[in-house]
């Protein structure tokens, strides 16, 4: 394109590329880095005059405090539990239906796989009132199992629409030499199309996972028990003080932070791929 | 019944009996899609039709035991359209809406052009990006809250150290004519990466022949990017667009950590409005029909958007 000509006789325009490159990298690691530094620094030196960004003295005591006296511990069992049954039932789920779709030519295909894609579009708020009545009425109101249901549904459509294309790229002459040469269909599935697809499914089970871990709306309405609360939740609940222990409140956030940061570096290729075929696909 | 009746009914019953044989013969595919289907369909598709019917309903959580949930008609429907408060949750629903997608998309082409560009360095900012994306939204919004801090926080601080003296205590979030803006720019730092990697993934997939026949004919950078890049992007920009439309439309977790709705209401987004009534007040009539209210509008931005693209098309 409109690529620029970057070379020696043109000095300006690589500082201006220079600028841009730097503004955009500080913008977007420097709230991180803020917040990083906020949880290592002592209260002392967070609350002065002149904001200090390398901490004088790192302290890991505002990690030690935050699990001190509170239920950040359980909050965090919560979130692992909950996430990590979700990514396993939504991914079998979601591959089984992302297989039927990619695999299969049947009435109805088309509008059956555009409904599941559209339901994504619907915000949250305007779900969960009649969900709340319907938990409500199960008892299901401050168990975990109204969180594992609406997580585990709501994970489906994004789900079975990257493992789609990941099937897609398969080519089916592979199961179909796979069974003449003797597999029955189950084992064609888990001894062909699994291996092959494996980075799709960790990718997509990474997403569950993310999905799962940063939810709020659901866990704020059906949870009301404190020691029930997952993560998003319970930290919100650092605010009820009249002071705010920011040091201990960012300490807890980079712990929050980090699992979702991890996991995505490692998959960010397909998950990037994943969502841009399918925003252009539509 | 004449013969010719019972040809042309039997001839009409031959493509269902065609369909059933299909959906028969396909028994096993529906097997793999029904265990999702159910899921879909219990917890959004019904819930869906349940709120339209709650929003007809006098659905007052404390008396539901008592006095159950009458039929109203229309009544919390009217009740909304004659509050004021409704329709300035609308407007600056529209206005954070528009902001969010409008800033979004330019930032985002704008990275999108930086990591098109061949320099030493850029996987570090192709790198860097990741981070407003993949950071929790309830973590980005407390750790924004702290920036925020009128007393303490990092920006009052660069800004009054940037002369900028009035700023020394500003409360961004507790002021009302600032806190909109100040969830705005939360969002836009937030979701502007995935706008960036995708318009980039679209640069990338345009020949380089183009610009090289382009250059030939004397074409500079700018009307390289006015003439080539930008129409050829259009309809990805476009999808784009919907999706964060869909997706700011539903903005919740940022404000509601950022400012609960407040100061004194001046940041109620439809969203944050329905949940306070629903779940606050306890109102849950009144909160459906304002989530119906939500999902017309859902409906009428995909299907705008969807009938502007397929237009465009033909046109071309």
């Amino acid at each position: 394109m409109a690529k620029l000509k970057l070379n020696r006789k043109n000095p300006g325009l690589y500082m201006g590329i220079y600028l841009a490159a730097i503004v955009v990298v500080v913008l977007s690691v420097f709230p991180f880095l803020w917040m990083l530094s906020t949880s290592l620094k002592l209260p002392s030196d967070t609350f002065t005059a002149v904001p200090k960004i390398i901490p004088p003295h790192f302290t890991l005591s505002n990690y030690e405090q935050a699990f001190k006296g509170t239920l950040l511990g359980r909050y965090f069992l919560n979130s692992t539990y909950i996430s990590l049954t979700v990514t396993l039932i939504g991914i079998a789920l979601a591959a089984l239906g992302a297989y039927g779709f990619s695999r299969f030519r049947f009435p109805g295909r088309k509008f059956l796989y555009l409904l599941i894609l559209s339901v994504q579009m619907f915000p949250s708020v305007v779900i969960i009132i009649p969900l709340f009545i319907t938990m409500r009425n199960m008892g299901l109101l401050n168990n975990h199992l109204s969180l594992l249901v609406s997580y585990t549904t709501f994970t489906l459509p994004l789900c079975i629409w990257m493992l789609k294309g990941f099937f897609d790229g398969v080519p089916r002459e592979l199961e179909e030499a796979a069974m003449i040469d003797g597999c029955s269909w189950g084992s064609a599935f888990f001894r062909v199309i699994l291996p092959l697809t494996l980075p799709g499914i960790a990718a997509s089970g990474i997403y569950a996972f993310i999905g799962a871990w940063n939810e709020y709306v659901f866990a704020l309405t059906f949870i009301n028990i404190d020691k029930l609360n997952t993560m998003p939740v319970g930290l919100t609940a650092f605010f009820g003080q009249f002071t705010v222990e920011w040091n201990q409140l960012m300490a807890a956030s980079v712990l929050f932070t980090l699992p979702s940061l991890v996991f995505f570096i490692i998959v960010r290729r397909y998950i990037t791929q994943g969502m841009i075929t399918g925003a252009v696909k539509g | 019944m004449t013969p010719t009746e019972s040809v042309s009914r039997s001839s009409r019953l031959s493509p269902l009996n065609e369909l059933w044989g299909r959906i028969k013969k396909n028994r096993i595919a529906y097997a793999f899609i029904v265990p999702s289907l159910i899921g879909i369909g219990v917890l959004i598709l019904y819930p869906l039709i349940q709120v339209v019917l709650i929003s007809f309903q006098k659905y007052y959580l404390l008396e539901v035991l008592t006095k159950g949930s009458p039929y109203v008609g229309f009544e919390n429907y009217i009740y909304l359209l004659k509050n004021p408060e409704f329709w300035y949750s609308l407007w600056i629903t529209v206005i954070f809406t528009v902001a969010c997608v409008g800033l979004t998309i330019l930032v985002g082409l704008g990275v999108a052009l930086l990591l098109y560009q061949d320099f030493p360095g850029k996987k570090l900012v192709a790198v860097a990006i990741l981070i407003p994306w993949v950071m929790p939204r309830v973590a980005s919004s407390i750790l924004w809250k702290w920036i925020y801090d009128d007393q303490f926080g990092i920006l009052n601080y660069c800004l009054s150290s940037l002369g900028l003296k009035s700023f020394a205590t500003f409360p961004w979030l507790a002021n009302a004519s600032t806190a909109l803006l100040a969830v705005i720019i939360v969002i836009v730092w937030q979701s502007f990466p995935f706008i960036a990697v995708s318009l980039l993934a679209g640069l990338q997939s345009i020949p380089v022949e183009v610009y090289e026949a382009a250059e030939i004919d004397g074409a500079g950078f700018r009307q390289q990017l006015r003439f080539i890049t930008l129409p050829l992007l259009r309809e990805m920009i476009g999808i784009l667009t919907v999706i964060s439309t869909i997706w700011d439309f539903k903005v919740f977790d940022q404000m509601w950590v950022m400012t609960e709705g407040g100061p004194a209401g001046s940041t109620m987004l439809l969203g944050i409005r329905t949940w306070v009534d629903a779940f606050a007040l306890l109102r849950m009539g009144r909160a459906s029909a304002l989530a119906v209210i939500m999902l017309i509008l859902v409906m009428l931005i995909t299907f705008f958007y969807l009938k502007l693209f397929t237009r465009e098309e033909e046109a071309d």
